[in-house]
Order: structure tokens, then sequence, then C-alpha cells
């Protein structure tokens, strides 16, 4: 299930300076003042930076990745890669058999 | 009478252009296929630059997601999304894309129109290296080609077609060179990324076919390729590639002028002199 609410958010990362800047300043009273409102475990999830279960819960990944592009919620682009990458190893194993096996 | 004189088909990754504006060894090779898309340009001698590209969520997302929209402006600036890299004001052929967007509507295309925007790294960043004086004015055109669901290969080759007769219709004395700009096989911030980075090129194969069907001017065989499963196979950018078969719809199938594959980076870089 993908969520306008979360994809709004890590959107107006990029367009809204003063949007970013509050989120540094103070992420968990940004995010509950967000609108439309974020689910309970979808701000839980950003607050702890876990971009591996957000994307399970169906955020969009490009819009997702910008959250580590402007490093809020203790994220870098290194961090991110690596949480995605753990997230889902079973699909990449997978893909990458796929692909030696063509 | 505006005259079509030209084709380019662009990659835009932002981290390219901000190695360039660096002077970063990495970026020599791609400083160099830039090199090569300037020059064309350059013997173009186009007034306006038609760019198909799509919307990186900077633009369209709350309000309104349109599968295709022109830009109907008398400037703009960016990159809007990237502050990091040069930035720079730009002119827009607001009079060129109201008569497109007049005609595409009267033909069937339903182009919305956007106008009060600033451009992405989609146009401004590449154009940041190849046209740096900004000297040619600009005529974006969205294609709505990341967040599904997303127009057919067929409906965007359609679409440059009658943009190729949009522009011979025009009684206004412009050169017009048409860009696109975009990667066929590219994934950003996905589970398909690479090892080492948050992107990856999930599909370099297809970009080098994509790749050899451009060489060869075999733009059915590109069009029917490019399917919802190689798309969904090729990475969360990949669409990126319908701006390409918009660019192609726009002249006669032909073999590129210039073309130069980067299987890594899963683009390629390409121009078609037409006048």
């Amino acid at each position: 299930m993908s969520s306008f609410a979360l994809d709004k958010v890590c959107r107006r990362v990029v367009i809204d300076p003063a949007f970013a800047a509050a989120l540094r300043e103070d992420p968990d009273a940004t995010l509950r003042a967000a609108r439309p409102p974020l689910g309970e475990r979808e701000r839980e999830l950003l607050m702890a930076g876990d971009v591996g279960a957000l994307g399970r819960m169906g955020a969009n990944f490009f819009l997702l990745h910008q959250l580590a592009r402007f490093e809020l919620f203790g994220l870098t682009l290194e961090l991110y890669a690596r949480r995605i990458r753990a997230e889902y190893a079973p699909e990449r194993a997978r893909w990458a058999a796929e692909q030696a096996g063509e | 009478m505006a005259e079509l004189v030209g084709a380019l088909g662009i990659p835009h990754n932002p981290f390219t252009a901000l190695g360039i504006a660096r002077g970063e060894e990495a970026a020599d090779e791609s400083r160099e296929h830039y090199a090569r898309l300037a020059a064309a340009l350059e013997q173009m001698r186009a007034d306006t630059l038609v760019v198909f590209t799509t919307d990186h969520y900077n633009l369209f997302f709350e309000l309104s997601v349109p599968i295709f929209a022109i830009g109907v402006a008398q400037s703009s600036s960016g990159p809007s999304d990237y502050p990091m890299l040069p930035q720079f004001d730009v002119a827009i052929d607001g009079e060129l894309a109201a008569e497109i967007q007049s005609f595409l509507v009267a033909e069937g295309f339903d182009l919305g129109r956007s106008q009060e925007f600033a451009l992405d790294h989609t146009i401004l960043a590449p154009l940041g290296v190849i046209a740096p004086r900004m000297e040619v004015a600009i005529v974006p055109i969205w294609i709505s080609s990341s967040m599904r669901p997303i127009p057919s290969a067929e409906r965007c080759h359609s679409l440059g077609a009658a943009l190729a007769r949009a522009i011979s219709s025009s009684g206004l004395q412009r050169r017009v060179a048409v860009a696109a700009s975009g990667a066929f096989s590219f994934e950003v911030g996905g589970p398909r990324m690479s090892e080492d980075s948050h992107v990856g090129v999930p599909a370099p194969d297809w970009a080098i076919r994509v790749s050899e069907l451009l060489a060869a001017g075999d733009v059915a065989q590109i069009v029917a390729e490019t399917t919802p499963a190689q798309l969904a196979a090729a990475g969360n950018a990949s669409g990126e590639i319908l701006n390409w078969i918009a660019m192609l719809g726009s002249f006669e199938p032909r073999p590129a002028s210039f073309i130069e594959p980067q299987r890594a980076e899963g683009h390629a870089y390409a121009a078609w002199a037409l006048a």
C-alpha cells in the first residue's frame, strides 16, 4: 500500500526548504503536524530512519531517497543504500540468479 | 516558418554534472560526450530547444499529475532540485510553446499547460554543461514517465510525430531542435540499486540494445520492445526512454549522426542532424 502522506513529506523536503529545516530542528513535532496526517507506524519508521520498512509499506523509492540526500533522520545516502539492500536481500539474490541464468 | 533542424538525446545524471562543474577526473569521459552534444547543438544553430523530459516530482504531485504537459512562459530558472549545481535563468519560447499546445490539443493530445515553473536537473544539469550561456530558448514538454500510470511507447511516439507537424505548420521564424532527456535503465533509491551506490543500472544490456537500435535507426523496434515488463525490469527511472521515443517520433527514422552509449550508466549520448 502506498501512502500519499509519506510521499508528500519526502517531496516537500526537496521543494520546501523551510519544511526541511523544520524537520531538522524538530522532526517529531514536524511529522505530527504534517497534513494529511502520517500513520503512527509511518512516523515511527521515519524517526528511526527505517527506510527498508517504509519501502515495504509501499513508499515511492525515488521520493524516499530524498530523505537521505538531505541527510534527515540520521540518514546519509550510504546508510540509506545499506538499509535498502539489507531489507531487499532476498529479492536481490533472486534477481542476481535470474541474470546469471540468462 | 519554423523548421526542425536537429535532435539530441541527453543523459541528465546530476552527479555527473556536479563532477564536471567541480572539474573531477571521474567525469572526464562524460565531459567529452557532452562536448560532442554541444558541438552538434552549435551546428544546428537552433533558436529554440524543445525538450521532452520527466518531472522528478518537483512540479507535479499534489494538485495534478498530467500525463503530458507543456511549459508556456517567458522565462524560468533552475535546476530547482539541486541547489549545489550551477544555477541559471533561461528564456522560454512561450510563443512557440503556445502554438504547439494549441496544435497538439486540436490533434487529440490532451496536453496540460504550466505557466509558472522552475526547471529541474533533467534539463538544466546537462544544459549547464553543453550550453552554459543559455542562448537557446527552451520549450519543456513533460511526459509523466515516472509515476504510474505512464503513457505507452506508441502514444509517446505519436506525440513526437504531432510535435513535428506543429513545428512545420508554425509561421514563426524559428530553427527548432528537439531533445530527449534521460536514461534507458536506471534505479534511484530502490531495491535494484547497485552494491556500492544508492543508484544502479539494473538492465545494462537493455541500454546497449536501445543504443544499437538508435545507431541503426530502427525506431519501430525500440517502440515495440519498450513494454511495461521491460520498463519494470530496467529500474524506476527507466520510463525516461519515453522522452527519447517522443523525440524520435518527430522525424523520419534514420541512424544517429552521433551516438555514444555508457553501459555502466544505462544511457547514451546521441545527436541527429536534420537540416
